[in-house]
């Protein structure tokens, strides 16, 4: 127990210390050198915008939170499933990876608007986005691990004569998992940003709206806390991942560092 | 059962050539073999001989021409769908994230149920074979916890569970230290002298041959063929005492000289004729 206490002492410390030095450093610069609070406000005054009016952040910060890992539930989801054909598969995945690429190229912020043509003002184009932003990671590092496999544990099952679907559930599904991991902490911030960008071309909520207005006022204050506010999301998401990860992948040798 | 009479292991004229650059690489030029029911037989030859890719012949795992492969009385994949063949390999191929226990009833799990015969489940049986390795300990650890003299023991357990009546072992200990290797192929003999499956055992180590076979095959590389039969006549069961027959050491020089290495009179090397 104490053991664990002095690794949260050694782990998290050195961050929260840093973090707080900055800030203090911020709060004086700004103060000494009387930086106008339209070009960057003060730490206090970040927080005094948000506690102005926690409950708007919150909500738009739902909002966002719902598209984006909508988005990436979808995008992850139909990523995977493509990747269970093509790694069965090669000339499958011989036909199907240029388009995967043509996907992965695409710049986000230039189907977004499209989809908000087809698909309105709702949550679904958002997401969309987001789903977008993270298929290509899920689909290559998936094919990757489900291809993964030790070729002495599949050659021991084929001599038991195990079926294509039993090789799946014992064997590749659980060796792909590191690898499917891997693309979640690469789609964790990027579904934000997916979600995020969908909103300022569609502007009818979510954090990327409080961005948008704030932006309109020179309220810099506002736009910072809300900047935070997203921070916040991808690294409460990463935490929840990492800690999902320790629980699956604890026989993985990534799981041995730290 | 009738078939039993029947041999583990039939090979005959068997050529495989690997695909490749310049018409590929003929690994196997007419390798014959034939291992009776019960019979533990070793192949010994230098690295690259063609030993894997025989004994991956004959559990069905590459397609071969021409030549037969019989297992048992029918082909190998038929021997795979009934469940006769048991594997070990140079790594122990275990599954990470399963238990000991849990990685030795995969085969009861891929059959369908415990071996007929035996009392008890799944989880009973392969708690019994993990107890037989002397694992009973570590039935709940995880491979990444065991050494690799204990993986290879449950690569053991895991190869045995279902009573397999071929088994099939390439280098099995050639991973591990010599104390490990005494270790494991004194309990290989335990397990075999109470199972009685057929083995076919595939080692470079001369020695480890002797001391565990009926029979020993001597293959010749560029393409692998047998060039040498010694049959192995010292008394069973057997212990690391065997080792100091004067006849022991009068097979293992017989079949360095088959294998064309330097003929040294210490019988005491470990008999690695790479
Ligand atoms: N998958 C493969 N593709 C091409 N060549 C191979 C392959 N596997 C083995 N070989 C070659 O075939 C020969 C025999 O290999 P192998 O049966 O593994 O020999 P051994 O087990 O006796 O060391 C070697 O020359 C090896 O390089
Ligand atoms: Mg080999």
């Amino acid at each position: 127990m104490s053991s664990r206490a002095a690794r949260w002492v050694r782990v998290g410390l050195p961050p929260v210390l840093a973090a707080f030095i900055a800030i203090v450093a911020w709060e004086a610069w700004v103060a000494v050198r009387e930086v106008p609070a339209y070009l960057v406000p003060a730490p206090s005054a970040i927080v005094r915008a948000f506690t102005a009016d926690p409950a708007r952040y919150a909500l738009a910060a739902r909002t966002s939170m719902v598209e984006a890992l909508g988005g990436l539930l979808l995008g992850s989801g139909a990523a995977f499933v493509l990747a269970v054909a093509m790694a069965h598969s090669r000339p499958l995945e011989r036909a199907l990876y240029p388009l995967a690429l043509l996907v992965k190229v695409t710049p986000v912020v230039a189907v977004a608007p499209l989809f908000i043509i087809w698909f309105g003002f709702g949550t679904l184009p958002k997401m969309l986005v987001a789903a977008l932003i993270t298929f290509f990671p899920m689909l290559v590092n998936a094919v990757t691990g489900l291809r993964s496999v030790d070729p002495a544990a599949h050659d021991f099952m084929r001599t038991l004569h195990a079926t294509p679907l039993q090789v799946f559930r014992m064997l590749r599904l659980p060796a792909s998992l590191p690898y499917v991991f891997a693309a979640l902490r690469i789609s964790v911030p990027l579904c934000i940003i997916g979600a995020v960008v969908a909103e300022w071309m569609a502007g009818d909520g979510g954090i990327g709206q409080v961005i948008l207005i704030a932006n309109g006022d020179l309220d810099t204050a506002a736009l910072f806390a809300a900047v935070v506010v997203l921070a916040s999301m991808a690294i409460g998401l990463t935490a929840l991942l990492a800690l999902l990860e320790r629980r699956l992948l604890f026989w993985h040798e990534s799981s041995e560092r730290v | 059962m009738p078939v039993t009479t029947a041999p583990a292991l039939v090979v005959r004229g068997l050529v495989h050539r690997y695909e490749g650059e310049a018409g590929g690489l003929l690994a196997l030029d007419g390798a014959e073999l034939r291992l009776a029911a019960g019979e533990f037989v070793s192949i010994v030859g230098p690295s690259g001989c063609g030993k894997s890719t025989l004994l991956r012949a004959g559990a069905g795992l590459i397609a071969t021409s021409p030549g037969t492969v019989e297992v048992l009385g029918g082909t190998a994949s038929q021997a795979c769908a009934a469940h006769v063949l048991g594997l070990v390999s140079q790594d122990p191929g275990l599954l990470p994230w399963r238990t000991v226990e849990a990685n030795v009833a995969l085969p009861l799990e891929l059959t369908g149920g415990p071996p007929r015969g035996t009392l008890g489940g799944i989880a009973e049986a392969a708690r019994a074979l993990v107890q037989r390795v002397g694992l009973e300990r570590f039935a709940a650890a995880y491979p990444h916890q065991l050494s690799g003299g204990m993986r290879q023991r449950v690569a053991l357990a895991r190869a045995l569970v279902h009573r397999p009546r071929l088994l099939l072992m390439d280098e099995p200990f050639g991973a591990l230290d010599e104390l490990s290797r005494e270790e494991l192929c004194l309990e290989l003999l335990s397990l075999w002298e109470q199972q009685r499956a057929s083995v076919l055992f595939v080692t470079h180590s001369i020695r480890e041959a002797v001391l565990l076979s009926d029979r020993v095959l001597v293959m010749s590389a560029s393409p692998g063929h047998m060039v040498d039969e010694v049959p192995i006549d010292l008394p069973r069961p057997r212990t690391l005492a065997a080792q100091e027959a004067p006849s022991f050491a009068a097979y293992v020089h017989r079949i360095r000289a088959a294998l064309g290495a330097p003929s040294t009179s210490t019988a005491h090397s470990t008999g690695d004729p790479a």
